[in-house]
Formats: C-alpha cells, sequence, structure tokens
C-alpha cells in the first residue's frame, strides 16, 4: 500500500514537472475578443486577423526558439466579463502579453490590472483615453479617439471643403471622444472657415435613423460626421439617401467594415472614413495579408482585424528585441518600437503608450474602400 | 411644419413595427396569461428563414409565406412543450421557459448563421412620395401599407368568424369555454399560429426596413414589447396597438426636438410606470 502511494507520489510529481517544462516551451499571449453577443462580427475579424499572425511567427520559427500559443477569450465586449477572463489570463494561463481586441469599455476595465501584474498589454482599437491611462505597461495601436476625430474634422473641411458640419454622435465612450476631439479641431483650426450647424447625439442600440436625419435635413449641411459602428452608420446611410439626403457623410474606424457597405447597398458609393488600414497600401506584405484573407475567411478584411494583427506583432518584436518574456523587459522593448512595418502603417513609435503613425483617408468606390488622402500633420496625429 | 409632419410620418412607421411584433405577445397573453418573451425568438427566426427562403427563391412573396409557416410551427411547438405542461406551475415557471427560449434561439441563430449581421436587400414593390419638402420613401409606405393589412385581417378574424368568437371565449375563460363545446386547447394553438405568422410578417419586415438580420435582433423587441401590452392594458389586443403607435409617435418627437440621449427604450418603461401608477388596467384594458 505503502509503495503503491510512494509511486502514485513520484508520479504526481513527475507528472507535474513534466507540465510545467511543458508549459515553458510555448511562449502564451492572451486576448480578449468579442467572439459572441452584439459586436461578434468585430470579435472574429480580430480573431481570424490574429490566427494569421500566430501561424505567420511560428512558421518563421516562432520566438527564441519557443513556438506562440495564443489564448483566445470571448469577453462579449462586457467589462464584467473581460475581467473575469483578464484574472484568468493572469493567474492560471500566465499569459506573458495580452492582445486587447476589444471595445473601449471592456479595455479600459482590463487594463489596470495588466498593469499592476506587469503585464504588458496592447490594444488593437479601443479608442478610449483611458485605456493607456493605468501605466507604461499599457499600449495602444489603434488611434485616440482625439486624433481620430481631428482626422475627420481634418477630412471635413480640408479635404471635402465643407462649411456647414452636422454631427451624428454614438452616446458611448466611443462617439463622445471622437465628438470632442472633432470639435477640438473646429475650434482650434477651422475657426471662420467651417462651423457645426446641428450636433445630435443617439443611443447605442439605435436602428431608427430618421428622425435624426429629417432633423439634420433642415440645417441642410454640406458634411455629416457619423460616428459609430458599421450597424449603424451603415443604416445612417441607408436612411439619409433615402431621405434624398445629398451631403457627404464621413465616419471612422468603427464604420471600417465591409458589412457597412453591404448594408447601405448603393447609398454606401462616395462614403468617407478616417482609418488606419490603407486598402491601397503599395507596400506588398500588406497586399500580401489583404489577398490572403479575403481568400481564407471569404471577406474582406477590415481594420479591426489589421489592428488586431499588428497588435500581436508589435508584442512579437518587443519579445524579440526583448529577447526576454520578462515584463519590464518586453515594456521597454515595445516603448522603443521606432518606424515598425505595421499593416495598419508604418509605426513611428509610442508616445506614452499611444501609437504615432499617419491616418488614412479612405472613400467607398465601386463597394470597395479605396484610398482618398492621408493627414501626416504632426500637429494633428500625435496624441 | 414640414419637418414636424416628416418625423410623425416617421414615428408612425416605427410605431407600426412596434404594432406588429406586440400583436402576437397580446394575443398569447390575452389567451394564457403567458408573457412569452420567446415571442421576440419566433420574430428573429421569421426573419432568418425569409432570408433563407428570400435568397433560395428570390421571391418576396415565397420568403413571407414560408416563414409564416415556420414560425407558425416553432410557435405551435413552443405552446405544446414548453408552456402547455408547464401551465399548472406559477406564472414565473413559463416566463423563466420562455426567457430560456429567447436566450436559446439567439444562440442558434449565432452558431447556425454566424455571429454577423445579415443583409436583406429585397426591394419592397411600394412607391415613394415627396410633397413640398415631406418625403415618404418607399419602405415607410410599405410599412403602412402590411401594417394596415394584418390589422385590418386580425380584426376580421377576430370580429367576424367563429374561430374568433371562440378565441374571445377562450381568452375570457377556458374553462367555461371547454364546457361550452370549444377545443379551447386548440384554439390556443391557433392564436399561436396567428401570432407567430405575424411575427414572421414583423420579422422580415424590419429585415428589409434596417437591411439587417441579426442574432441578437430580439433583444430589444423582447423586453419592449412587455411594456408596450402593460400600457395598452394586458391582453388588450387594440389597447397592444394603439400603445405602439403613440409610443413610436413620442419617441420620434422627442428625438425631434428635444435630442436628449435618453435611450429612447427607456420611454417604453417611463409610459410603463406612469400607466402602473395612475391606470393599472392600460390605455384600453378593462378590469
Amino acid at each position: 500500500m505503502q509503495l503503491i502511494n510512494s509511486l502514485l507520489i513520484v508520479a504526481l510529481v513527475l507528472g507535474g514537472s513534466l507540465g510545467a517544462a511543458k508549459a515553458a516551451e510555448t511562449i502564451k499571449i492572451g486576448l480578449l475578443t468579442p467572439l459572441t453577443g452584439f459586436a461578434a462580427a468585430d470579435g472574429l475579424s480580430v480573431k481570424n486577423s490574429v490566427d494569421l499572425a500566430v501561424e505567420k511567427v511560428n512558421k518563421e520559427g516562432g520566438l527564441l526558439g519557443k513556438k506562440v500559443e495564443l489564448v483566445p477569450y470571448d469577453d462579449r465586449a462586457d467589462a464584467k466579463d473581460a475581467v473575469a477572463l483578464a484574472q484568468k489570463l493572469i493567474q492560471q494561463d500566465r499569459v506573458v502579453a495580452l492582445v486587447a481586441g476589444s471595445y473601449s469599455m471592456p479595455t479600459r476595465a482590463v487594463a489596470p490590472l495588466f498593469q499592476d501584474e506587469g503585464i504588458p498589454l496592447v490594444a488593437a482599437y479601443a479608442i478610449h483615453p483611458d485605456v493607456t491611462k493605468a501605466g507604461d505597461f499599457n499600449f495602444r495601436n489603434g488611434f485616440l479617439g482625439a486624433v481620430e476625430g481631428r482626422g475627420a474634422a481634418y477630412t471635413a473641411v480640408e479635404l471635402l471643403k465643407a462649411k456647414k458640419i452636422a454631427l451624428l454622435t454614438s452616446d458611448n465612450d466611443f462617439g463622445r471622444t471622437l465628438a470632442e476631439g472633432f470639435n477640438e479641431y473646429i475650434s482650434r483650426f477651422a475657426k471662420g472657415k467651417a462651423e457645426v450647424v446641428i450636433a445630435l447625439t443617439y443611443p447605442m442600440s439605435e436602428k431608427d435613423f430618421k428622425p435624426y436625419l429629417s432633423k439634420i435635413k433642415e440645417g441642410n449641411p454640406d458634411v455629416i460626421f457619423s460616428s459609430g459602428y458599421y450597424f449603424q452608420t451603415g443604416p445612417v446611410l441607408k436612411q439619409a439617401r433615402e431621405l434624398g439626403m445629398k451631403s457627404q457623410i464621413i465616419g471612422e474606424e468603427g464604420a471600417d467594415s465591409p458589412k457597412t457597405v453591404e448594408i447601405a447597398g448603393d447609398a454606401a458609393e462616395g462614403f468617407v472614413i478616417v482609418t488606419n488600414l490603407n486598402r491601397d497600401d503599395k507596400r506588398p506584405f500588406v497586399q500580401e495579408f489583404l489577398k490572403d484573407y479575403e481568400s481564407r475567411f471569404k471577406i474582406q478584411p477590415d481594420m479591426v482585424g489589421a489592428s488586431a494583427y499588428d497588435a500581436f506583432m508589435i508584442i512579437c518584436d518587443g519579445i524579440r528585441r526583448a529577447k526576454s518574456t520578462n515584463g519590464k523587459a518586453m515594456r521597454d522593448a515595445i516603448a522603443a518600437t521606432k518606424d515598425y512595418d505595421g499593416l495598419t502603417g508604418v509605426i513611428k513609435g509610442f508616445n506614452k503608450g499611444e501609437v504615432v503613425k499617419e491616418v488614412q483617408v479612405q472613400q467607398v468606390k465601386g463597394g470597395r474602400f479605396r484610398f482618398l488622402g492621408v493627414i501626416t500633420d504632426p500637429a494633428l496625429i500625435t496624441p | 411644419m414640414a419637418l414636424f409632419l416628416e418625423q410623425l410620418l416617421n414615428g408612425l412607421a416605427t410605431g407600426s413595427i412596434y404594432a406588429l411584433v406586440t400583436l402576437g405577445l397580446a394575443l398569447v397573453y390575452g389567451i394564457m396569461r403567458i408573457l412569452h418573451v420567446a415571442h421576440a425568438a419566433v420574430y428573429t427566426i421569421g426573419a432568418y428563414v425569409g432570408l433563407l427562403f428570400f435568397n433560395l427563391t428570390g421571391s418576396l412573396l415565397l420568403a413571407v409565406l414560408g416563414s409564416m409557416a415556420v414560425c407558425a410551427l416553432v410557435g405551435v411547438a413552443i405552446e405544446r412543450f414548453v408552456y402547455f405542461p408547464l401551465l399548472k406551475y406559477p406564472p414565473f415557471v413559463p416566463l423563466i421557459a420562455s426567457i430560456a427560449i429567447l436566450l436559446s434561439v439567439e444562440e442558434l441563430c449565432r452558431l447556425i448563421a454566424g455571429p454577423q449581421i445579415l443583409t436583406f436587400n429585397a426591394k419592397l414593390p411600394f412607391p415613394d412620395f415627396h410633397l413640398s419638402g415631406v418625403t415618404v420613401t418607399s419602405t415607410i409606405t410599405a410599412v403602412y401599407c402590411i401594417t394596415a393589412a394584418v390589422l385590418l385581417l386580425l380584426w376580421f378574424i377576430t370580429t367576424k368568424t367563429e374561430l374568433g368568437l371562440a378565441m374571445r371565449a377562450a381568452s375570457q375563460d377556458m374553462a367555461v369555454a371547454d364546457a361550452m363545446g370549444i377545443n379551447s386547447h386548440l384554439i390556443v394553438s391557433v392564436t399561436f399560429v396567428i401570432g407567430s405568422a405575424i411575427a414572421a410578417v414583423a420579422g422580415i419586415l424590419v429585415g428589409i426596413y434596417f437591411n439587417q438580420v441579426y442574432p441578437t435582433m430580439g433583444a430589444i423587441p423582447a423586453y419592449k414589447t412587455l411594456a408596450l401590452i402593460v400600457v395598452g392594458g394586458l391582453g388588450s389586443v387594440p389597447g397592444a396597438v394603439v400603445a405602439s403607435l403613440l409610443l413610436g409617435m413620442a419617441e420620434t418627437l422627442l428625438i425631434g426636438y428635444a435630442n436628449i440621449p435618453l435611450p429612447r427604450d427607456a420611454l417604453a418603461f417611463i409610459a410603463m410606470i406612469g400607466v402602473l401608477m395612475w391606470r393599472s388596467q392600460g390605455l384600453l384594458g378593462s378590469r
């Protein structure tokens, strides 16, 4: 009996240490993204893109001689779920870094947890300022709401020569920060040149934009800046055209999805967005990704996925340069990123955790987003 | 004035859609005294099945008929296999079952059709109007016409036919109706058939109106319609219709003139609280 017991103990100890040895053979990177719920389409795009990135890294020999293992969890774009899953990633899975591939609300909830543990977090596309406020372990590859809002205002005033502008804003973290950036640009750079004639906000769950659009129609603006996600801006485009409105409509990253065009149909032609993915980027690896993605997943890639791909690759690049998965070393390496060739443009570096890169202006032509312009002015793109 | 009129017409369209979704719920509550939250699930299924048939056949008419048939079956299945066996328990038991059905159907739709929003690109064969600054789009015309047709048909069935008489009898007192030779369980099933078929029409119409079909499209109607049947007077079908139309217009005018970023859904509940406080039988309900 005693023999069996001690054998069991030996087996357990051996098994345990074998397990530990096995765990250390891979480098675990966490991913939080909404795979179910209202934002599931974005989550799928993120997951697809990061899967491609993981494959690519492992095919090229992994990191520090080890394979990379992705630990993805579904946060349903919900802060409560995200916090619970973040604890699990930190304590149980012991990930060395996190790709935060979710919306602003869950991402700003988990950022302090990773900060406290000294684990680097790179947010893919969440735009709320608080995401990087928790500390120096938090980075963001997407644009800050203010940058994007300023970019949209620049596009309206300088590229589209608008005099009268209407704002139609989604009433959540996302929309509010965009509108702040937009208004900031108008008051600083476009005094007397252009003005906001009407500003309306709509709640997140809105589907019927006709009451808002009817009201905007009265103000007869040249440009409508409609912030929101594709499932909001798509219907805005469609319903505005149905009401016979001729104003140019511009949107932002939230509408950077093939779904916008699908929902709006013909009404999407000419729609302009500010975003970070340039579909007409000349760099070969970008075109290769766009082609690979579409042929494999049978849907056009979007900015959400490309940003998550970059967030993952920024972490990998940091690990390579740090030559370790030590939190502090990785943090310093990521903070020192310079002129990194990302899908979403050349990343000049990080400024207090915020990415510095050019803002792309794309326009729908023939049912696809195409290059319209690029915003390079440091006063606008520096967070 | 033009703006006011346009907003009013927008609101009437929104209200008509609410009415279509709420009808089935009011019918079911009227006869079975069950809060049929899963009605929103039937509506979601209606949209998906309609889209499927539309993509397969290319005919909107076939899509609507096919979807009505499928939803009628689903409705009866819910009644026979879930609600009926649970009738002997307190009312919250079938309510919990109903919520479970709604959530299961949402996830089922997501698993089968994927999480993405699907688009319902069907042209509704209705004209649009432009009169001195007021635009009535073809989709809005379609919403008016279809809602009016459904309401007329329902009014005819419930007031002018023997079936309607039996339905009203069963909703007053099922045991007595049984004693009078009415097969009230059959009448309950028929009510589910009618309510669910209307939900199919509503699902397709909303799918086309917003050009979006997605797994969680029933989430908001699920609770909003509950508020609406309370406001209208529990079990009163005309009350539910009036409450829906009023709410649609009130929401739209509030957005058009007040622009407070109050979720429009909140208004339904404010109205519900008001009704519960001052007129607990609802707008058209009776004590």
